[in-house]
């Protein structure tokens, strides 16, 4: 088990190192000499703290169209996951198989319809 | 070696859900979550059971971690203030706690049962693959729950449209 | 791959199928234009369905891989699932015109909803418990919270939503922990295992995992402690929606209690020793806390949401007193299923008459059923038919169900039990005769009489007139309790 996922865990661990390795490097090296626009987010010229103290609040409530959104695609990735096993073992499953993969698809495409029959795939 | 890299991310996955409980901004607790899905995945693949996990990242840390973002950003997110007028249950809810500790605790010290296992043993999975194994009792034994899920995520989505479109 | 005769075997389920997804495609095709014809087309549907169930009659096969169990017990609910189905469509349709703009929706909801009663009632094995147990919840869900202008509505879906989604990952747990016992997730496997296992550890495990299936099967037939969600669940709920929860998730939530506790119990024989006193006290719990709650409220639906509450109880009590050994008449089990047969029209008819008055006046309080017998009789008389019967007495169905049930304990020698049901049911007449005095015997402040649609004089009729016939003539009912309690073994 271990020889089979060592290499994953290696790479994950490569992965990590990576971009690591030069955010430290810079750390270390740069020279520090902060002052107010350096010290800003983007620094693009337009300061957060310049606006008017509601516009201050990142955390608005989102429209609830995102959650259908959301919802669709949990419901297509759930799809995708049923047919990755369909897919490995469909020359040892035959025919049927297919028939009952078209069912399930179809029955997900009504899904798809109905929502697209709603509007919902426009965004309003 | 693999006990020790169980304990590892047994121990993260029980650090982020105690964090998911405690820390007070919903979003944080989100976030937790999906650090105890992916610890929960690890421990999938130690069990021998790779196409589970790679399920699990996929559906849960991606898709039902989106829903749940959407969701609290939805309820205009702000900082639990604490518990308020439910500050009574909490000795309740810690004995509850208690009971159901006790009970798992009696699960686990009998843990090492003689206990039937079922077909495929991780030699045998080894040898024909799980993603095939999972695939051929999908579409064989288990077509009816197969099936029943299709109508499950259709009936899912017809519900929600009705309740959360906008008009 | 499923041959013919596996298709016919399931022929009911895939007809509710077939017409769930047609309306759908119904739905989506003319919208609104079709709304009013989409009611009749799931009728139709129901109707095929409980044709398909009575034709299969007689059948007992174990379908894929054995995790599908087409016999007369499952049979007997997959006759009581579409009949409560027709008489729910057949209140719904004037009670949605006003309140909702998806009507179309609500016709597919309940057919699916339908559907997974049938399935929970085939269940034999653990994923499918679950499945079928999760799809029908969240039907449930959806539909109460279906008047989405509503806040009672909204409130009453959220309640349960949270309520229903604990116990179902504590229920989870359980089947997990049986699973991980048996290595097979059908329940006959599960079955063998126990009895197999002499180990003490095992039964160990076993208790706390049934345990812990019970908490989630409490929860869809509202056993105390699982029943808080109820009366608000039924409060705010569109009224015929609570009709439907009131009899529909409880009848399949006993058919999944009963074939899961007589197909894995009798494997684990130390276990009754367990198992029995914990049933007592619940059933003790349900039918007390129910029925003195009842005593205090003024809304007619969170009165009957109570009484509904306590209705468990009496049929949790079959339960306890089951005895499939002996050829007596009471055997615990068909006291169960002939209390539940008579529990669906009793109920489904209080609540017909419910809908009938808030339909046309939005009355739903108690004191303001003053003088209803002026204003609209047959309601107010069938009121009276359909609460004798929920307080069980003679010549009403639910006396005939009472005396099943209750002839079982006093049979197995639960004296004690058997003497608090009644008690109970002495109680239940109490607050019962609250509606029917203020409906009698109070004068109205508004006399003018009260129009009652078509449909739901229909269903009225045909409610009360089953719940007499029941009474009068109930030998086809033994007979059909009789032989899916057979079938079970």
């Amino acid at each position: 088990m271990l020889d089979r996922y060592g290499v994953i865990a290696l790479f994950a661990f490569v992965a990590i190192l990576f971009p690591a390795i030069p955010l430290a490097m810079a750390w270390v090296v740069r020279p520090k000499k902060p002052n107010r626009s350096k010290r800003t987010t983007y620094e693009c010229g337009l300061e957060f703290e310049d606006f008017p103290q509601a516009a201050q609040n990142v955390w608005v409530q989102f429209r609830v169209q995102y959650y259908i959104y959301a919802l669709i695609f949990v419901v297509f990735d759930v799809e995708v996951v049923f047919l990755y096993p369909w897919a490995v073992a469909y020359n040892a499953l035959g025919l049927f198989a297919l028939v009952e993969m078209v069912i399930f698809l179809g029955i997900l495409v009504a899904a798809l319809a109905y929502a697209w029959r709603n509007d919902l795939l426009k965004w309003v | 070696m693999e006990l020790a890299i169980f304990y590892l991310f047994a121990s993260i996955a029980i650090v982020a859900a105690l964090g998911m409980v405690v820390l007070r901004n919903a979003v944080h607790s989100a976030l937790s979550l999906a650090v105890v899905f992916v610890a929960l995945a690890a421990l999938y693949v130690l069990l021998n059971a790779p196409f589970i996990a790679a399920a699990q990242v996929m559906i849960y840390a991606g898709a039902i971690l989106i829903l749940f973002v959407f969701v609290i950003m939805l309820l205009s997110p702000r900082v639990d203030q604490g518990a308020g007028a439910l500050k009574w249950q909490r000795p309740l809810a810690a004995l509850c706690g208690l009971v159901f500790a006790v009970e798992l605790a009696i699960v686990a010290a009998s843990a090492l049962l003689p206990t039937e296992r079922g077909p495929f043993t991780p030699e045998r999975l080894a040898e024909i693959g799980d993603v095939q194994a999972v695939g051929a009792l999908l579409f064989t034994d288990f077509l009816l729950p197969f099936e029943i899920t299709s109508l499950l995520l259709l009936v899912a989505m017809v519900g929600v449209i009705v309740l959360a479109k906008k008009r | 791959m499923p041959d013919a005769q596996t298709l016919w075997l399931i022929s009911p389920e895939l007809v509710l199928a077939i017409f769930g997804l047609a309306i759908l495609l119904f739905a989506i095709i003319w919208r609104e234009r079709v709304y009013g014809a989409l009611a009749w087309v799931a009728l139709v549907g129901l109707a095929l369905a409980l044709a398909a169930a009575v034709n299969l009659w007689g059948a007992h096969a174990r379908l894929f891989a054995g995790m599908y169990a087409v016999d007369m017990f499952a049979l007997f609910f997959k006759i009581v699932a579409p009949i409560a189905g027709i008489l729910v469509v057949l209140i719904s349709m004037d009670y949605l015109r006003e309140r909702t703009r998806y009507r179309g929706e609500f016709f597919v909801l309940l057919t699916f909803a339908i559907l997974a009663m049938m399935m929970m009632a085939s269940s034999a094995n653990l994923l499918m418990i679950f499945l079928s147990i999760e799809f029908l919840s969240y039907m449930s869900y959806l539909l109460t919270g279906f008047l989405r202008e509503d806040r009672k509505s909204n409130e009453a879906a959220i309640k349960y939503l949270l309520y229903g989604a604990i116990t179902s990952a504590v229920m989870l747990y359980g089947l997990s922990l049986l699973y991980g016992i048996s290595g097979s997730l059908n329940l006959g496997d599960v079955a063998l295992t126990f009895s197999k296992s002499a180990d003490t550890s095992v039964q160990t495990l076993a208790l706390v995992a049934t345990a812990l299936v019970l908490a989630g099967l409490g929860f869809k037939i509202s056993l105390v402690p699982f029943h808080q969600w109820a009366p608000d669940a039924y409060e705010g709920a569109p009224t015929p929606v609570t009709a439907f929860l009131s009899v529909g998730p409880k009848a399949v939530g006993f058919a999944v209690l009963l074939r899961f506790t007589l197909t894995t119990l009798p494997g684990l024989p130390e276990f009754a020793n367990y198992w029995t006193p914990l049933l007592v006290i619940i059933s003790i719990a349900t039918m007390t806390l129910g029925n003195l709650v009842a005593l205090r409220q003024t809304n007619v639906k969170r009165l009957l949401a109570y009484s509904s509450i306590a209705q468990a109880g009496y049929m949790l009590i079959g339960l306890v007193a089951v005895n499939l050994g002996g050829s007596s008449p009471f055997s615990g089990l068909n006291g169960v299923l002939i209390y539940l047969f008579a529990y669906l029209f009793t109920n489904l008819g209080a609540f017909v008459c419910v809908i009938a008055i808030e339909n046309a006046t939005g009355i739903v309080e108690i004191p303001e059923y003053a003088g209803l017998v002026k204003r609209a009789p047959l309601v107010a008389a069938l009121f009276i038919v359909f609460f004798l019967s929920l307080a069980g007495i003679p010549p009403t169905a639910g006396f005939v169900g009472k005396f099943f049930v209750f002839g079982a304990a006093l049979r197995e020698g639960f004296l004690v039990l058997a003497a608090i049901g009644v008690l109970n049911s002495v109680i239940s007449v109490f607050y019962y005769f609250g509606v029917v005095r203020a409906a009698f015997f109070l004068e109205p402040k508004d006399t003018s009489p009260i129009r009652v649609a078509p449909l739901v004089t229909l269903s009225l009729v045909v409610t009360a007139a089953m719940v007499l016939l029941i009474a009068v003539y109930p030998e086809p009912l033994f007979n059909l309790a009789a032989w899916s309690m057979a079938m079970l073994k």
